[in-house]
Protein backbone atom coordinates (compact mmCIF):
# COMPACT_ATOMS: atom_id res chain seq x y z
CA UNK A 1 0.00 0.00 0.00
CA UNK A 2 1.35 3.38 -0.93
CA UNK A 3 1.30 6.20 1.54
CA UNK A 4 1.94 9.89 1.26
CA UNK A 5 3.89 11.52 4.04
CA UNK A 6 5.00 15.12 4.45
CA UNK A 7 8.70 15.80 5.04
CA UNK A 8 9.54 19.42 5.93
CA UNK A 9 6.36 20.51 4.14
CA UNK A 10 6.95 18.50 0.97
CA UNK A 11 4.80 15.50 0.00
CA UNK A 12 6.78 12.25 -0.33
CA UNK A 13 5.44 8.97 -1.69
CA UNK A 14 6.33 5.91 0.40
CA UNK A 15 5.30 2.36 1.14
CA UNK A 16 3.20 1.97 4.27
CA UNK A 17 4.81 -0.21 6.92
CA UNK A 18 8.46 0.19 5.94
CA UNK A 19 10.79 2.06 8.32
CA UNK A 20 10.47 5.83 8.04
CA UNK A 21 14.28 5.96 8.30
CA UNK A 22 14.58 4.09 4.99
CA UNK A 23 12.38 6.64 3.23
CA UNK A 24 14.32 9.55 4.70
CA UNK A 25 17.74 7.94 4.01
CA UNK A 26 16.84 7.41 0.35
CA UNK A 27 15.79 11.07 0.09
CA UNK A 28 18.44 12.90 2.09
CA UNK A 29 21.31 11.47 4.11
CA UNK A 30 21.44 14.18 6.80
CA UNK A 31 18.45 14.01 9.15
CA UNK A 32 19.46 16.49 11.86
CA UNK A 33 22.34 18.58 13.26
CA UNK A 34 24.01 18.09 16.62
CA UNK A 35 23.48 20.57 19.46
CA UNK A 36 27.08 20.69 20.72
CA UNK A 37 29.00 21.14 17.44
CA UNK A 38 26.29 21.78 14.80
CA UNK A 39 27.30 18.87 12.58
CA UNK A 40 25.04 16.80 10.31
CA UNK A 41 23.95 13.31 11.34
CA UNK A 42 22.04 10.62 9.50
CA UNK A 43 20.82 7.09 9.96
CA UNK A 44 23.59 5.02 11.57
CA UNK A 45 22.64 1.85 13.48
CA UNK A 46 19.26 1.43 11.82
CA UNK A 47 17.87 -0.64 14.69
CA UNK A 48 16.89 1.81 17.41
CA UNK A 49 20.11 1.72 19.41
CA UNK A 50 22.16 4.84 18.53
CA UNK A 51 19.47 7.60 18.48
CA UNK A 52 21.20 9.46 15.62
CA UNK A 53 18.11 9.45 13.38
CA UNK A 54 15.88 11.52 15.67
CA UNK A 55 13.13 13.46 13.86
CA UNK A 56 9.80 15.03 14.80
CA UNK A 57 6.76 12.98 13.78
CA UNK A 58 3.26 14.52 14.00
CA UNK A 59 4.57 17.09 16.47
CA UNK A 60 6.33 14.58 18.71
CA UNK A 61 10.10 15.28 18.88
CA UNK A 62 12.85 12.73 19.46
CA UNK A 63 11.32 9.93 17.39
CA UNK A 64 13.74 7.32 16.00
CA UNK A 65 13.01 7.23 12.28
CA UNK A 66 14.69 3.82 11.90
CA UNK A 67 12.15 1.91 13.99
CA UNK A 68 9.06 3.99 13.13
CA UNK A 69 6.79 2.46 10.49
CA UNK A 70 5.49 4.72 7.70
CA UNK A 71 1.79 5.60 8.01
CA UNK A 72 -0.24 7.46 5.43
CA UNK A 73 -0.55 11.13 6.32
CA UNK A 74 2.46 11.22 8.65
CA UNK A 75 4.05 14.65 9.04
CA UNK A 76 7.82 14.61 9.55
CA UNK A 77 10.12 17.50 10.45
CA UNK A 78 13.87 16.98 10.26
CA UNK A 79 15.96 18.34 13.11
CA UNK B 1 -5.13 9.28 26.35
CA UNK B 2 -2.48 6.73 27.31
CA UNK B 3 -3.78 3.39 28.52
CA UNK B 4 -2.04 0.99 30.88
CA UNK B 5 -2.31 -2.77 30.43
CA UNK B 6 -1.34 -5.35 33.03
CA UNK B 7 -0.79 -9.08 32.68
CA UNK B 8 0.77 -11.94 34.60
CA UNK B 9 2.91 -14.56 32.90
CA UNK B 10 4.55 -17.84 33.82
CA UNK B 11 7.31 -16.93 31.41
CA UNK B 12 8.08 -13.54 29.83
CA UNK B 13 10.48 -13.57 26.88
CA UNK B 14 12.28 -10.35 25.95
CA UNK B 15 13.21 -10.25 22.28
CA UNK B 16 11.44 -11.97 19.35
CA UNK B 17 14.44 -13.07 17.30
CA UNK B 18 15.40 -16.72 16.73
CA UNK B 19 16.31 -17.29 20.42
CA UNK B 20 13.23 -15.56 21.83
CA UNK B 21 10.83 -17.24 19.42
CA UNK B 22 12.29 -20.67 20.25
CA UNK B 23 12.11 -19.97 23.98
CA UNK B 24 8.51 -18.73 23.78
CA UNK B 25 7.39 -21.75 21.75
CA UNK B 26 9.14 -24.27 24.01
CA UNK B 27 7.67 -22.68 27.13
CA UNK B 28 4.18 -22.49 25.65
CA UNK B 29 4.33 -26.17 24.66
CA UNK B 30 4.62 -27.06 28.36
CA UNK B 31 1.30 -25.30 28.96
CA UNK B 32 2.91 -22.19 30.44
CA UNK B 33 1.33 -18.77 29.97
CA UNK B 34 3.90 -16.93 27.86
CA UNK B 35 4.29 -13.28 26.88
CA UNK B 36 6.78 -12.33 24.17
CA UNK B 37 7.88 -8.68 23.95
CA UNK B 38 9.85 -6.92 21.21
CA UNK B 39 10.63 -3.27 20.49
CA UNK B 40 10.38 -3.66 16.72
CA UNK B 41 7.10 -3.51 14.80
CA UNK B 42 7.52 -7.02 13.43
CA UNK B 43 8.85 -10.19 15.03
CA UNK B 44 11.86 -12.13 13.74
CA UNK B 45 14.76 -10.09 15.11
CA UNK B 46 17.63 -9.25 12.79
CA UNK B 47 18.17 -12.71 11.34
CA UNK B 48 14.52 -13.42 10.56
CA UNK B 49 13.40 -9.85 9.85
CA UNK B 50 10.17 -9.77 7.91
CA UNK B 51 9.79 -7.43 4.94
CA UNK B 52 6.80 -5.07 5.00
CA UNK B 53 3.73 -6.85 3.63
CA UNK B 54 3.22 -4.04 1.13
CA UNK B 55 6.59 -4.74 -0.53
CA UNK B 56 5.60 -8.30 -1.46
CA UNK B 57 7.62 -10.56 -3.73
CA UNK B 58 10.77 -10.64 -1.61
CA UNK B 59 10.30 -13.92 0.27
CA UNK B 60 13.39 -16.06 0.70
CA UNK B 61 13.86 -19.41 2.49
CA UNK B 62 15.22 -17.40 5.43
CA UNK B 63 12.23 -15.04 5.71
CA UNK B 64 9.85 -17.97 5.21
CA UNK B 65 11.52 -19.89 8.06
CA UNK B 66 11.11 -16.80 10.24
CA UNK B 67 7.46 -16.41 9.27
CA UNK B 68 6.86 -20.07 10.17
CA UNK B 69 8.53 -19.64 13.57
CA UNK B 70 6.40 -16.55 14.27
CA UNK B 71 3.22 -18.36 13.19
CA UNK B 72 4.08 -21.34 15.41
CA UNK B 73 4.49 -19.07 18.43
CA UNK B 74 1.11 -17.43 17.82
CA UNK B 75 -0.57 -20.81 17.23
CA UNK B 76 0.84 -22.05 20.55
CA UNK B 77 -1.06 -19.30 22.34
CA UNK B 78 1.83 -16.95 23.16
CA UNK B 79 0.78 -13.33 23.73
CA UNK B 80 2.99 -11.36 21.34
CA UNK B 81 3.61 -7.67 22.09
CA UNK B 82 5.33 -5.77 19.27
CA UNK B 83 6.33 -2.09 19.23
CA UNK B 84 6.79 -2.61 22.97
CA UNK B 85 10.03 -1.09 24.21
CA UNK B 86 11.05 -2.28 27.66
CA UNK B 87 12.24 0.62 29.82
CA UNK B 88 12.25 -1.06 33.22
CA UNK B 89 12.66 -4.55 34.65
CA UNK B 90 12.44 -4.79 38.42
CA UNK B 91 14.13 -7.42 40.64
CA UNK B 92 10.73 -9.01 41.36
CA UNK B 93 10.46 -9.72 37.60
CA UNK B 94 7.98 -6.99 36.73
CA UNK B 95 8.60 -5.70 33.23
CA UNK B 96 7.37 -2.29 32.05
CA UNK B 97 7.27 -1.34 28.38
CA UNK B 98 6.08 1.64 26.37
CA UNK B 99 3.72 0.83 23.52
CA UNK B 100 1.92 2.96 20.91
CA UNK B 101 -1.23 2.63 23.06
CA UNK B 102 0.43 3.48 26.34
CA UNK B 103 2.05 1.31 28.96
CA UNK B 104 2.33 -2.46 29.29
CA UNK B 105 3.30 -4.13 32.54
CA UNK B 106 3.90 -7.86 32.90
CA UNK B 107 4.55 -9.63 36.19
CA UNK B 108 6.46 -12.82 35.35
CA UNK B 109 7.48 -15.90 37.33
CA UNK B 110 10.49 -16.45 35.06
CA UNK B 111 12.15 -14.34 32.37
CA UNK B 112 14.11 -15.36 29.29
CA UNK B 113 16.29 -12.50 28.06
CA UNK B 114 16.90 -12.85 24.33
CA UNK B 115 17.74 -9.26 23.48
CA UNK B 116 20.26 -10.11 20.77
CA UNK B 117 23.16 -7.98 19.66
CA UNK B 118 23.94 -4.76 17.85
CA UNK B 119 26.79 -3.59 15.62
CA UNK B 120 30.07 -2.86 17.31
CA UNK B 121 31.81 -0.05 15.47
CA UNK B 122 35.10 1.49 16.58
CA UNK B 123 35.29 5.27 16.36
CA UNK B 124 37.32 6.42 13.35
CA UNK B 125 37.74 9.79 11.64
CA UNK B 126 34.57 10.69 9.74
CA UNK B 127 32.35 7.96 11.19
CA UNK B 128 29.68 10.49 12.21
CA UNK B 129 29.18 11.73 8.62
CA UNK B 130 25.76 11.04 7.09
CA UNK B 131 26.13 8.12 4.69
CA UNK B 132 28.38 6.15 7.04
CA UNK B 133 26.13 3.40 8.36
CA UNK B 134 26.52 0.08 10.12
CA UNK B 135 26.30 -3.25 8.32
CA UNK B 136 23.21 -4.04 10.39
CA UNK B 137 21.56 -0.82 9.25
CA UNK B 138 22.36 -1.48 5.58
CA UNK B 139 20.91 -4.97 5.91
CA UNK B 140 17.70 -3.63 7.48
CA UNK B 141 17.27 -0.93 4.82
CA UNK B 142 17.64 -3.53 2.06
CA UNK B 143 15.57 -6.29 3.66
CA UNK B 144 12.79 -4.29 5.31
CA UNK B 145 12.36 -1.59 2.70
CA UNK B 146 14.25 -2.55 -0.47
CA UNK B 147 16.28 0.64 -0.01
CA UNK B 148 20.02 0.65 -0.80
CA UNK B 149 22.39 2.34 1.62
CA UNK B 150 23.79 4.31 -1.33
CA UNK B 151 24.18 4.07 -5.07
CA UNK B 152 27.98 3.61 -4.90
CA UNK B 153 29.04 1.94 -1.70
CA UNK B 154 32.21 0.81 0.08
CA UNK B 155 31.75 -2.20 2.39
CA UNK B 156 34.42 -2.43 5.08
CA UNK B 157 35.30 -4.15 8.34
CA UNK B 158 35.64 -7.83 9.06
CA UNK B 159 33.72 -11.01 9.62
CA UNK B 160 31.15 -13.35 8.10
CA UNK B 161 28.40 -10.71 8.02
CA UNK B 162 30.26 -8.57 5.44
CA UNK B 163 29.48 -10.84 2.45
CA UNK B 164 25.91 -11.21 3.70
CA UNK B 165 25.31 -7.46 3.68
CA UNK B 166 27.14 -7.16 0.35
CA UNK B 167 24.64 -9.57 -1.17
CA UNK B 168 21.74 -7.57 0.28
CA UNK B 169 23.19 -4.31 -1.04
CA UNK B 170 23.52 -5.81 -4.54
CA UNK B 171 19.95 -7.05 -4.30
CA UNK B 172 18.78 -3.52 -3.49
CA UNK B 173 20.63 -2.15 -6.53
CA UNK B 174 23.82 -0.70 -5.06
CA UNK B 175 27.16 -0.70 -6.86
CA UNK B 176 29.93 -2.05 -4.60
CA UNK B 177 32.86 0.27 -5.32
CA UNK B 178 35.11 -1.68 -2.97
CA UNK B 179 35.04 -4.52 -0.43
CA UNK B 180 37.62 -4.01 2.31
CA UNK B 181 38.15 -6.94 4.72
CA UNK B 182 40.81 -6.63 7.40
CA UNK B 183 41.59 -10.35 7.49
CA UNK B 184 43.58 -12.15 4.83
CA UNK B 185 42.29 -15.50 3.55
CA UNK B 186 43.64 -18.12 5.91
CA UNK B 187 44.26 -21.82 5.42
CA UNK B 188 43.16 -22.52 8.99
CA UNK B 189 39.72 -21.11 8.21
CA UNK B 190 39.30 -23.48 5.25
CA UNK B 191 40.44 -26.45 7.35
CA UNK B 192 37.88 -25.51 9.97
CA UNK B 193 35.13 -25.17 7.37
CA UNK B 194 36.06 -28.57 5.89
CA UNK B 195 34.79 -30.22 9.07
CA UNK B 196 31.27 -28.81 8.60
CA UNK B 197 29.93 -29.96 5.19
CA UNK B 198 26.48 -28.59 6.04
CA UNK B 199 27.97 -25.09 5.82
CA UNK B 200 29.82 -25.48 2.49
CA UNK B 201 27.07 -24.31 0.19
CA UNK B 202 26.43 -21.18 2.27
CA UNK B 203 30.15 -20.33 2.47
CA UNK B 204 30.73 -20.86 -1.26
CA UNK B 205 27.75 -18.67 -2.14
CA UNK B 206 29.02 -15.84 0.07
CA UNK B 207 32.56 -16.06 -1.36
CA UNK B 208 31.10 -15.92 -4.89
CA UNK B 209 29.06 -12.83 -3.95
CA UNK B 210 32.20 -10.94 -2.96
CA UNK B 211 34.16 -12.10 -6.01
CA UNK B 212 31.48 -11.04 -8.48
CA UNK B 213 29.77 -8.10 -6.78
CA UNK B 214 32.64 -5.81 -5.85
CA UNK B 215 34.55 -3.68 -8.37
CA UNK B 216 37.63 -4.25 -6.23
CA UNK B 217 38.30 -6.32 -3.12
CA UNK B 218 41.08 -5.74 -0.61
CA UNK B 219 41.95 -8.38 1.99
CA UNK B 220 44.25 -7.31 4.82
CA UNK B 221 43.20 -3.67 4.38
CA UNK B 222 41.27 -1.31 6.63
CA UNK B 223 39.26 1.89 6.14
CA UNK B 224 41.08 4.61 8.08
CA UNK B 225 38.94 7.67 7.27
CA UNK B 226 35.54 8.62 5.94
CA UNK B 227 35.95 11.89 4.04
CA UNK B 228 33.42 14.62 3.24
CA UNK B 229 31.96 17.78 4.71
CA UNK B 230 28.17 17.33 4.90
CA UNK B 231 28.09 13.64 3.92
CA UNK B 232 30.55 10.87 3.09
CA UNK B 233 32.12 11.42 -0.34
CA UNK B 234 35.24 9.24 -0.22
CA UNK B 235 37.18 6.88 2.03
CA UNK B 236 40.86 6.35 2.75
CA UNK B 237 42.00 2.73 2.96
CA UNK B 238 45.37 1.37 4.01
CA UNK B 239 46.97 -2.07 4.23
CA UNK B 240 47.69 -3.76 7.54
CA UNK B 241 51.31 -4.77 8.02
CA UNK B 242 52.19 -8.27 9.24
CA UNK B 243 52.76 -6.85 12.72
CA UNK B 244 49.21 -5.49 12.70
CA UNK B 245 50.08 -1.81 12.28
CA UNK B 246 48.48 0.43 9.66
CA UNK B 247 50.75 1.20 6.68
CA UNK B 248 49.49 4.74 6.16
CA UNK B 249 52.24 5.47 3.62
CA UNK B 250 50.53 3.02 1.22
CA UNK B 251 47.04 4.48 1.72
CA UNK B 252 44.67 4.93 -1.21
CA UNK B 253 41.56 7.04 -1.66
CA UNK B 254 38.33 5.67 -3.07
CA UNK B 255 36.34 8.66 -4.32
CA UNK B 256 32.84 9.33 -5.65
CA UNK B 257 30.93 7.18 -3.18
CA UNK B 258 27.76 8.04 -1.27
CA UNK B 259 27.81 5.39 1.44
CA UNK B 260 30.30 3.55 3.63
CA UNK B 261 28.88 0.41 5.20
CA UNK B 262 31.02 -0.57 8.16
CA UNK B 263 30.74 -3.89 9.99
CA UNK B 264 33.09 -5.26 12.62
CA UNK B 265 30.74 -7.86 13.99
CA UNK B 266 28.28 -7.47 16.83
CA UNK B 267 28.13 -6.80 20.59
CA UNK B 268 25.72 -8.58 22.91
CA UNK B 269 22.88 -6.23 23.97
CA UNK B 270 23.25 -6.64 27.73
CA UNK B 271 21.20 -3.72 29.06
CA UNK B 272 18.44 -5.88 30.59
CA UNK B 273 20.73 -8.55 32.02
CA UNK B 274 23.09 -5.94 33.50
CA UNK B 275 20.13 -3.98 34.90
CA UNK B 276 18.98 -7.19 36.63
CA UNK B 277 22.48 -7.68 38.06
CA UNK B 278 23.28 -10.89 36.18
CA UNK B 279 26.96 -11.84 36.11
CA UNK B 280 28.76 -11.02 32.87
CA UNK B 281 32.16 -11.90 31.48
CA UNK B 282 34.34 -10.47 28.74
CA UNK B 283 35.08 -12.42 25.57
CA UNK B 284 36.52 -10.35 22.74
CA UNK B 285 35.71 -12.97 20.09
CA UNK B 286 32.07 -13.26 21.26
CA UNK B 287 31.57 -9.49 20.99
CA UNK B 288 32.86 -8.25 24.36
CA UNK B 289 30.74 -8.24 27.51
CA UNK B 290 28.19 -11.06 27.49
CA UNK B 291 25.77 -12.44 30.01
CA UNK B 292 26.96 -15.60 31.76
CA UNK B 293 24.44 -18.38 31.18
CA UNK B 294 24.57 -22.08 31.98
CA UNK B 295 25.43 -23.91 28.75
CA UNK B 296 22.81 -26.56 29.55
CA UNK B 297 19.73 -24.43 30.15
CA UNK B 298 20.54 -20.71 29.94
CA UNK B 299 20.25 -20.09 33.68
CA UNK B 300 21.93 -16.81 34.71
CA UNK B 301 23.34 -15.91 38.13
CA UNK B 302 20.00 -14.30 39.08
CA UNK B 303 17.18 -16.65 40.16
CA UNK B 304 14.38 -17.12 37.60
CA UNK B 305 16.29 -15.15 34.95
CA UNK B 306 17.49 -17.05 31.87
CA UNK B 307 19.38 -15.81 28.83
CA UNK B 308 19.68 -17.22 25.32
CA UNK B 309 21.13 -16.25 21.98
CA UNK B 310 23.50 -13.40 21.18
CA UNK B 311 23.14 -11.75 24.60
CA UNK B 312 25.20 -14.67 25.94
CA UNK B 313 27.89 -14.19 23.25
CA UNK B 314 27.60 -13.63 19.53
CA UNK B 315 27.33 -17.01 17.82
CA UNK B 316 24.63 -16.77 15.13
CA UNK B 317 21.09 -17.97 14.61
CA UNK B 318 21.42 -21.75 14.91
CA UNK B 319 22.94 -21.79 18.42
CA UNK B 320 20.43 -19.06 19.35
CA UNK B 321 17.46 -21.24 18.38
CA UNK B 322 18.77 -24.29 20.25
CA UNK B 323 19.73 -22.29 23.35
CA UNK B 324 16.37 -20.49 23.21
CA UNK B 325 14.50 -23.79 23.21
CA UNK B 326 16.49 -25.10 26.19
CA UNK B 327 16.03 -21.82 28.10
CA UNK B 328 12.29 -21.78 27.37
CA UNK B 329 11.92 -25.30 28.75
CA UNK B 330 14.01 -24.48 31.85
CA UNK B 331 12.10 -21.25 32.50
CA UNK B 332 8.77 -23.07 32.25
CA UNK B 333 10.01 -25.69 34.71
CA UNK B 334 11.18 -22.88 36.97
CA UNK B 335 7.69 -21.37 36.84
CA UNK B 336 6.26 -24.66 38.07
CA UNK B 337 5.34 -26.40 34.81
CA UNK B 338 5.92 -30.15 34.94
CA UNK B 339 5.00 -31.23 31.39
CA UNK B 340 8.47 -30.54 30.01
CA UNK B 341 10.19 -32.60 27.28
CA UNK B 342 11.88 -35.78 28.59
CA UNK B 343 15.58 -35.76 29.52
CA UNK B 344 16.80 -37.60 26.36
CA UNK B 345 15.24 -34.92 24.14
CA UNK B 346 16.88 -32.16 26.15
CA UNK B 347 20.21 -34.00 26.02
CA UNK B 348 19.91 -34.24 22.22
CA UNK B 349 19.25 -30.48 22.02
CA UNK B 350 22.35 -29.85 24.13
CA UNK B 351 24.53 -31.98 21.86
CA UNK B 352 23.28 -30.09 18.79
CA UNK B 353 23.96 -26.81 20.59
CA UNK B 354 27.50 -27.91 21.44
CA UNK B 355 28.21 -28.75 17.80
CA UNK B 356 26.75 -25.45 16.57
CA UNK B 357 28.85 -23.51 19.08
CA UNK B 358 31.98 -25.49 18.15
CA UNK B 359 31.51 -24.34 14.56
CA UNK B 360 31.21 -20.68 15.48
CA UNK B 361 33.88 -20.18 18.17
CA UNK B 362 36.98 -20.64 15.93
CA UNK B 363 35.28 -18.59 13.21
CA UNK B 364 34.71 -15.75 15.68
CA UNK B 365 38.30 -15.96 16.89
CA UNK B 366 39.59 -15.75 13.31
CA UNK B 367 37.37 -12.76 12.54
CA UNK B 368 38.15 -10.75 15.67
CA UNK B 369 38.93 -7.13 14.77
CA UNK B 370 42.65 -6.42 14.35
CA UNK B 371 44.50 -4.48 17.03
CA UNK B 372 44.79 -1.60 14.53
CA UNK B 373 41.19 -0.52 15.19
CA UNK B 374 42.51 1.04 18.42
CA UNK B 375 44.75 3.32 16.34
CA UNK B 376 42.04 4.66 14.02
CA UNK B 377 40.58 7.53 16.06
CA UNK B 378 42.52 10.83 16.16
CA UNK B 379 42.41 13.07 19.24
CA UNK B 380 39.79 15.23 17.47
CA UNK B 381 37.62 12.25 16.47
CA UNK B 382 34.25 12.12 18.19
CA UNK B 383 33.92 8.86 20.13
CA UNK B 384 30.61 9.50 21.94
CA UNK B 385 28.14 10.27 19.17
CA UNK B 386 25.32 11.35 21.52
CA UNK B 387 27.28 14.01 23.42
CA UNK B 388 29.89 14.79 20.71
CA UNK B 389 32.78 13.94 23.06
CA UNK B 390 36.18 13.53 21.36
CA UNK B 391 38.84 10.92 21.94
CA UNK B 392 41.10 13.74 23.21
CA UNK B 393 38.59 14.60 25.96
CA UNK B 394 38.39 10.95 27.03
CA UNK B 395 42.18 10.59 26.89
CA UNK B 396 42.54 13.67 29.10
CA UNK B 397 40.04 12.28 31.60
CA UNK B 398 41.96 9.00 31.69
CA UNK B 399 45.21 10.90 32.32
CA UNK B 400 43.49 12.48 35.33
CA UNK B 401 42.52 9.10 36.72
CA UNK B 402 39.43 7.78 34.93
CA UNK B 403 40.30 4.17 34.20
CA UNK B 404 36.85 2.72 33.55
CA UNK B 405 33.95 3.42 31.20
CA UNK B 406 32.06 4.69 34.26
CA UNK B 407 34.89 7.07 35.16
CA UNK B 408 35.12 8.38 31.60
CA UNK B 409 31.35 8.91 31.63
CA UNK B 410 31.36 10.92 34.86
CA UNK B 411 34.37 13.00 33.72
CA UNK B 412 33.34 13.73 30.12
CA UNK B 413 29.64 12.77 29.63
CA UNK B 414 30.84 10.17 27.08
CA UNK B 415 28.30 7.35 27.30
CA UNK B 416 25.78 9.49 29.20
CA UNK B 417 23.59 10.31 26.20
CA UNK B 418 20.50 8.64 24.88
CA UNK B 419 22.31 5.52 23.68
CA UNK B 420 23.77 5.05 27.19
CA UNK B 421 27.09 3.92 25.74
CA UNK B 422 25.70 1.17 23.54
CA UNK B 423 27.64 2.64 20.61
CA UNK B 424 30.73 4.15 22.27
CA UNK B 425 31.47 2.07 25.39
CA UNK B 426 33.41 -0.46 23.33
CA UNK B 427 35.76 2.26 22.03
CA UNK B 428 35.95 4.08 25.37
CA UNK B 429 36.95 0.89 27.17
CA UNK B 430 39.87 0.56 24.77
CA UNK B 431 40.98 4.14 25.51
CA UNK B 432 40.54 3.79 29.29
CA UNK B 433 42.29 0.42 29.53
CA UNK B 434 44.58 0.02 26.50
CA UNK B 435 45.28 -3.59 25.65
CA UNK B 436 42.87 -4.89 28.29
CA UNK B 437 39.40 -3.40 27.68
CA UNK B 438 37.79 -5.86 30.12
CA UNK B 439 39.47 -3.94 32.95
CA UNK B 440 37.41 -0.82 32.04
CA UNK B 441 34.18 -2.64 32.94
CA UNK B 442 30.76 -1.84 31.52
CA UNK B 443 28.01 0.65 32.30
CA UNK B 444 25.25 -0.61 34.60
CA UNK B 445 22.19 0.99 33.01
CA UNK B 446 19.69 2.99 35.00
CA UNK B 447 15.91 2.95 34.74
CA UNK B 448 14.61 4.01 32.25
CA UNK B 449 16.98 1.90 30.15
CA UNK B 450 15.43 3.50 27.06
CA UNK B 451 14.14 7.07 26.79
CA UNK B 452 10.42 6.98 27.53
CA UNK B 453 7.69 9.62 27.21
CA UNK B 454 6.49 11.04 30.52
CA UNK B 455 2.90 10.27 29.50
CA UNK B 456 3.84 6.57 29.36
CA UNK B 457 5.51 6.71 32.78
CA UNK B 458 2.38 8.42 34.11
CA UNK B 459 0.16 5.71 32.62
CA UNK B 460 2.39 3.03 34.15
CA UNK B 461 2.26 4.67 37.57
CA UNK B 462 -1.52 5.03 37.47
CA UNK B 463 -2.34 1.33 37.22
CA UNK B 464 0.84 -0.54 36.38
CA UNK B 465 3.65 -0.48 38.87
CA UNK B 466 1.17 0.00 41.74
CA UNK B 467 0.35 -3.71 41.31
CA UNK B 468 3.72 -4.51 42.82
CA UNK B 469 4.31 -5.63 46.39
Amino acid sequence: MTATITVDGEPVAAVAGIPLGAVLHARTLALRRTARDDRPRGLFCGMGVCFDCLVTVDGRPGVRACITAVRDGMTVTLG
Amino acid sequence: MMRAAFATADVAVLGAGPAGLAAALAAAQTGAGVHLIDAQSSAGGQYWMQPAAALGGTRTPQTRAGAAAIAAVRAAGVSVHLDAEVWAVFPDLRIVAGTPEGSLEIAARAIVVATGAHDRVPAFPGWTLPGVITAGAAQRLAKLAGVRAGSRVVVAGSGPFLPVVTRALRGAGATIAAYVEAQRPHAGLLAHLARYPERWREAAGLARTVATAAERAHFGWIVTDALGSERVEAVRIAPLARDGSIERARAQTIASIDALVVGWGFRPSIDVTSLLGCAHSYDESAGGWRCDADAADGRTSVPHVFAAGEVTGVAGALPARLAGRLAGIAAAADAGRTAIPPAPERARLRRRLERARAFVAPLNARCAPPRAIDDLAAETTIVCRCESVTKGEVTAACAEGATSVLGAKLWTRAGMGRCQGRMCAWTIARIAAPGDPARAGYNRPRIPIRPVALSIVAAALETGVSHGP
